[in-house]
């Protein structure tokens, strides 16, 4: 104790750095174990109830048919006793037919299903709960529709018979349920169904499914028909950490997967565990290098200091060491005296250390890592612990070895001898050859993997220990050379900086320190841009809700009814084709998608984006259910390859209000000139059409030549005349094979078509509303198919359109890489919304009043939310993985890096404190003033801060190039890239100054206090 | 005077012996020979300072014969040892047991965390380890008067405390030979005086052979026995206030200083045999009777 009291300051930084240097040790094992246990938290949370629990269903199959409906007791045995604790108590179901008799094909067919404890789980808007035998709830739907009110008593058939027979089974309804929702119903809805024609055949109508207690299906008389009894266990969330949901995965596995008994009926298995623990086994792999890596880097950099500290704190116990040798003790005497003096305080800092690691576990998990992550403190946690108390040992006992075997005539001496030349020691050498090599085998791609995360230490220790040894040579000389012109503040202080050994130490340190903040700064910063962006690209928009159905129209009057301006919603059609290779289409409105959805990476501009409008034309419209119109003036004709002519069917293409075009025949033509034809025709356009294009057919193969004025298009009832003209509101039809069909008015009602046809029939010359060509913007390449810049995309209908790229998109965002984008408008005029289209809704923020405002007007449509998806969800969904808290651990290494280095100043400072204050004292005495000496003071260690910190930062932004695009920054790849590894200059920035105001204001500091002690009587301190 | 703790432990002085004794550092490709050939006899109990400009080898010869130094060329002998062959193991012993040597500097002498007595304990602790017979640390303190001082921090001793601790320290093994480099500098007239009169008592009462390096002249004339070092050699010696130079083992002479500069380099000089026994040293080539 004595001797600590002595040179407190000292004891107390070899504590600090040792204490830091177990932390790390330690630290690493909780944080990585808190890191499962999170993973697994958060995986379990984020599944859907059905993943994250097991089923098991056994239905005897046609095989088995003799055999009876097991208990659901027996079933819930199936699941293996030394998982039973991993989950809640089994929910036990059985599950049987309910066909309403007489078994019209209006009397519903369904369910009839005893879940224990259902009554906890339903609200009844009539009656109770069924308690007694052959008692049901139903639903209020089929209460509406099938009118099985409260009191109802319906008739379904029972259970076989031996005979064969099967009685009717009478069910009471006692109670109108609805279903709470919770996981006790595994997600599963028991409603929806009621009034809905089945699928799969044999069609029929159905009803929800009817509760009933367990004694109807197990009743002595007349029982339903079951056909199935389950057992579902609900995870315990409480119970299961990532030990256990390791062991689940391959025992829940087996069990699905396991040869069923000859004679048994077999179990049906629905889990998503296994997939879950696969999920956080490949993350927990993924972190198994990263996180000790990290660790082990900033552990090293601890024992580095703590040996460079050693050394400096033996080297000032030499005349000690000198003394213990001219009294006998010899070399091992020697060594015990120092050993006795450091080893206690470095082996009484693993007690700081742990509870430092403990600490920072339990910031970890209640900051950093997301859920509640248990306290855990294991094997591995003392196991780095034993193995910190070792190398601490070891450090230490190295250290004192040192000075103790030097020969006594070395240690009497006042200045021990050092080498100040350009040569390189050994073990300099060997540890730049090393690292240097390393860092050029990873800038060559000779190494990957999470080692990578090495890289920028490797090169910053080779940077650091080259220019430490420079330093001094460099310094004694431009010291020497600044007093010889007489420039004496700054030759002492080069010669200073020179002499001591500190400032090599200083160097390499801070260099070392320097780089893995920058380092640590600029992967934090770029792991999270890239999480952003991914989550941005995945996303789309700040929100994202996917609605029921195919009706547009009706989408889009909700939307305008909420954002009549397109500054918060826009609408968006998701065009899927079938098949893996097709190419799916975006449809948007270009104005707003353009400012609502996210473009990680950039977008076109407006121009582009622009171009994405249809034609401004005005549609043709009408409305009748009969159209009478004018066929004048008619030179066509056809001719068959025989040479026969044949006569010519005049058509008109209408598109309703749907976009589902009717193709109208309005009458056949006459073989031959005619003057005048009326023809009449009942169309389908009561809500209104649009006339899209003209059309004439013949026979395939067949010419078709002439003209034809069309004029008075009459609607019925209204009796209004719609004009067809004039001539410009409709594209010529020009394709070499085909032939053409050309537009020609005299006024501005008519519309003479003049047809040159080679073949091709019908030959439909359209309306300039209707897009021949749909404008696209295009991600990636466009298809082989593609001719210049013309391609073919799938319209709303699923059917193959003609497409111009006028564009390229980076990206398409929340859609598949090589998406087509194209304006909704364009691809609406003339085409319909398939059932497998998607429609969503896209939010410029996801303020939850606007989603309630969206709901309530998509309900007034009709229309219902099916699932809606945040930027935030999908945030955290990247935020939540082993790859971003590995990364959070980067910038944990990077400021205990620069502490660590703060601390070799204070250290260096602390150590030699009493020679330098004697030096600046002799100074003093000599005349020289005291600001000239705190300059000095300061100027002796401040440059070599300077100089690793800024060698530092290129190292770490070097060391960044080499080491980010091997570093892991997702848990799994997303499907669309947004890879952007560019150095975070601003973080790097930061990481520097932070760099320079921590060691700098240390720095100057130090210098500060040193000078301030260096007083007269410094220079008769013999102690 | 106390009695030094002799009751249970007299030391038996050591001699002290070197043959042609010579010294050469090496640094960077120079050498520098500190002794070249000093022939010196010690006797057991002996009271002897070194005395010699500065740089002409006292504190090496001191080194040499602490054994801390080894010898480029000749032999030394402390007691039976001869040290420029003995092994570490050897010397390690040597050191713990018979031989101390005080380094310039009271504070070199003591582990600055201890206390005076802790000193001495720490000092007596391999030779009590190997059996010695050895008074109780307090008794050794007492010896040199720091009966007081004996547990105080290190940092409130006065100079002259701090040599006589240093100086207890380096008598706690009850050494046969101390060597004592530059014992009293730094200190004023009272306590250099105190510590010459400590230093006398040890090695009166004790047998310790004592030998100190000196540039004091009130030191040296408070000594029985005076060696003067000049250019590496023994150029004089001193005994009882008179000077005397000394024959080499090779016949020469060297002459004192004062005679030097009357006999230039080249100078012949005869040795003229009298009839009392005396010799008259004559110049010749017309010089005068020296």
């Amino acid at each position: 104790m004595r001797r600590w009291r002595y040179r407190p300051l000292q004891a107390a930084a070899v504590v600090a750095l040792a204490a830091l240097m177990t932390a790390c040790a330690a630290f690493a094992p909780l944080y990585y174990r808190a890191m499962q246990q999170a993973l697994t938290e958060i995986t379990i949370d984020n599944a859907p109830v059905l993943d994250s629990s097991v089923l098991i269903s056994v239905t005897p199959s046609d095989e088995f048919s003799s055999a009876p409906v097991l208990p659901p007791e027996v079933v819930a045995n199936k699941l293996p006793a030394e998982v039973r604790s991993d989950f809640h108590e089994p929910i036990l179901s059985y599950s049987g037919r309910a066909e309403v008799l007489p078994g019209e094909r209006t009397d519903p067919v369904g369910e009839l299903v005893w879940r224990s404890d259902q009554c906890d789980h339903l609200e009844f808007t009539a009656g109770a709960c069924p308690t007694a035998t052959g008692e049901i709830a139903v639903s209020p739907a089929d209460v509406d529709i099938f009118g099985f009110d409260v009191g109802e008593t319906v008739h379904v058939p029972g259970a076989a018979q031996p005979d064969g027979r099967a009685p009717v089974l009478d069910l009471k309804v006692v109670g109108v349920y609805r279903q709470v929702p919770s996981d006790y119903w595994f997600g599963q809805s028991i409603t929806g169904r009621s009034g809905v024609v089945s699928l799969d055949p044999p069609q029929v109508i159905q009803h929800d499914v009817w509760l009933t207690p367990r004694e109807t299906f197990e009743s002595d008389g007349t029982r339903p028909d079951a056909r199935s009894s389950s057992a579902g266990f609900l995870i315990d969330q409480v119970a299961v950490g990532v030990d256990q949901l390791l062991e689940l995965g391959p025992v829940i596995d087996d069990l699905a997967h396991a040869e069923p008994e000859l004679g048994v009926t077999p179990a049906n298995v629905v889990s998503g565990l296994p997939g879950l623990a696969d999920d956080v086994q490949g993350q927990i792999d993924q972190s198994r290098v990263t996180v000790p890596l990290l660790m082990a880097q900033l552990c090293l950099l601890a024992v580095v200091v703590l040996w460079l500290v050693l050394l400096a704190i033996t080297e000032q116990r030499r005349p000690e060491v000198a003394l213990a040798r001219l009294r006998g003790r010899g070399r091992r005497g020697a060594r015990w005296l120092l050993l006795a003096e450091l080893l206690p305080i470095t082996l009484l800092a693993l007690v700081p250390g742990a509870v430092l690691a403990v600490l920072a576990n339990w910031f970890a998990r209640r900051v950093l890592l997301p859920g509640s992550v248990p306290f855990e403190l294991g094997w591995p946690f003392l196991a780095a612990l034993v193995l910190a108390g070792i190398v601490l040992a070891g450090v230490t006992a190295m250290a004192v070895s040192r000075v103790a075997r030097e020969p006594v005539e070395r240690l009497l001496r006042r200045v021990p001898p050092r080498t100040s030349g350009w040569a390189l020691g050994a073990t300099e050498a060997v540890i730049i050859a090393g690292a240097g090599g390393i860092v050029v085998v990873f800038a060559t791609g000779g190494l990957d993997g999470p080692i990578a995360l090495a890289a920028p230490g490797l090169l910053a220790i080779v940077v650091g220990l080259v220019l430490a040894h420079l330093t001094t040579p460099t310094a004694a000389l431009l010291g020497r050379r600044r007093l010889r012109r007489g420039t004496v503040r700054a030759g002492v202080s080069l010669l200073d900086a020179a002499r001591s050994p500190a400032t090599r130490r200083i160097i390499a340190i801070v260099t070392l320190a320097s780089a893995l903040a920058v380092f640590s700064a600029d992967a934090l910063v770029v792991g999270g841009r890239n999480r952003v962006t991914a989550a941005q690209q995945e996303a789309g928009a700040a929100r994202v809700v996917e609605v029921r159905g195919n009706e547009l129209a009706e989408l889009r009057a909700a939307i305008d009814e909420v954002d009549p301006d397109g500054k918060q919603l826009t609408p968006v059609v998701r065009v899927l084709p079938p098949g893996e290779q097709a190419i799916g289409t975006l449809a948007v409105v270009a104005s707003s998608f353009r400012d609502i959805a996210l473009f990680p990476g950039g977008t076109a501009s407006e121009a582009v984006w622009g171009k994405l409008t249809p034609p401004d034309v005005e549609p043709i419209d009408l409305v009748a259910d009969e159209l009478s119109l004018d066929v004048d003036d008619s030179t066509l004709v056809s001719h068959r390859t025989d040479g026969e002519s044949h006569p010519v069917t005049i058509g008109l293409d209408l598109v309703n209000r749907r976009g589902e075009t009717l193709h109208t025949t309005f009458g056949v033509l006459p073989e031959g000139p005619a003057d005048h034809r009326r023809f009449t025709q009942r169309v389908s356009c009561t809500e209104g059409c649009h006339v899209t294009g003209v059309w004439a057919s013949t026979l395939p193969s067949a010419s078709l030549e002439g003209a034809v004025t069309l004029r008075n298009l009459t609607q019925r009832p209204s009796g209004e005349v719609v004009p067809l003209g004039p001539a410009d509101e409709w594209t010529p039809y020009d394709v070499r094979e085909d032939g053409t069909v050309t537009p020609s008015s005299n006024t501005p009602d008519d519309l003479t078509v003049t047809f040159d046809g080679r073949g091709a029939t019908p030959m439909t010359m359209q309306q300039r509303w209707l897009p021949t060509i749909v404008p696209a913007l295009v991600a990636g390449p466009l298809p082989p198919s593609a001719v210049g810049n013309r391609f073919q995309l799938a319209g709303l209908d699923g059917e193959l359109q003609q497409a111009a790229q006028v564009g390229t998109l980076p990206r398409v965002p929340a859609s598949p890489a090589n998406t087509f984008v194209a304006d909704l408008d364009s691809l609406q005029r003339g085409h319909s919304v398939l059932a497998t289209d998607q429609l969503e809704i896209w939010f410029a923020d996801d303020d939850p009043a606007l989603l309630d405002r969206v709901r309530t007007a998509l309900d007034e449509q009709g229309l219902a939310i099916s699932s809606t998806t945040t930027l935030a969800d999908v945030r955290r969904g990247y935020d939540a993985s082993a790859a971003a808290w590995s990364l959070q651990l980067a910038a944990v290494v990077g400021g205990v890096a620069l502490l660590i280095a703060l601390l070799v100043l204070v250290v260096s400072a602390v150590s030699g404190w009493r020679f330098r204050t004697r030096d600046f004292a002799a100074l003093r005495m000599s005349g020289v003033p005291r600001a000239s000496i705190r300059a000095m003071a300061v100027a002796a260690q401040l440059p070599a801060v300077l100089v690793g910190v800024v060698a530092g930062g290129i190292s770490g932004v070097v060391g960044a190039q080499l080491a980010m695009p091997i570093v892991p920054l997702f848990a799994t790849a997303p499907e669309v890239s947004t890879l952007d590894l560019d150095t975070a200059w601003w973080a790097v920035l930061v990481a520097v100054l932070a760099a320079l105001a921590v060691l700098g204001t240390g720095s100057v500091l130090i210098g500060r206090a040193l000078a301030a002690r260096s007083e007269l009587r410094r220079l008769r301190e013999t102690l | 005077m106390t009695d030094l703790g002799t009751a249970r432990a007299t030391a038996t002085g050591l001699r002290v012996s070197t043959q042609r004794l010579v010294h050469i550092y090496r640094s960077e490709g120079h050498e520098v020979a500190a002794l070249s050939g000093v022939d010196l006899e010690v006797g057991a109990g002996e009271m002897v300072g070194l005395l010699g400009p500065s740089g002409a080898g006292k504190s090496t010869l001191l080194s040499l014969l602490a054994g801390v130094f080894r010898p480029s060329a000749g032999k030394v002998f402390v007691g039976p040892v001869e040290l420029s062959a003995a092994r570490d193991r050897q010397l390690d012993e040597l050191r713990a047991l018979e031989v101390s040597l005080m380094l310039q500097g009271a504070g070199r002498n003591l582990l600055p965390y201890f206390t005076p007595l802790e000193n001495v304990r720490f000092a007596q602790g391999v030779a009590r380890q190997s059996g010695k017979d050895l008074p109780e640390p307090e008794e050794v303190l007492a010896g040199v008067g720091l009966v007081a001082e004996a547990e105080r921090p290190l940092s409130e001793l006065s100079p002259g405390h701090l040599q006589l601790a240093a100086l207890a320290v380096a008598m706690a093994p009850r050494p046969g030979l101390l060597l004592a480099d530059e014992p009293t500098s730094q200190l004023e007239h009272r306590a250099r005086d105190l510590v010459l009169e400590r230093m006398a008592a040890l090695n009166r009462e004790l047998g310790t052979t004592v030998v100190l390096v000196t540039h004091d002249p009130d030191v040296a004339a408070f000594l029985p026995r005076t060696i003067t070092i000049r250019d590496g050699r023994v150029g004089g010696e001193g005994r009882s206030g008179e000077e005397y130079a000394v024959v080499t083992p090779d016949g020469f002479l060297p002459l004192p200083l004062h005679v030097r500069d009357e006999l230039l380099p080249g100078t012949l000089v005869r040795f003229h045999l009298l009839e009392d026994g005396s010799y008259t040293l004559l110049r010749e080539e017309g010089g005068t009777d020296a």
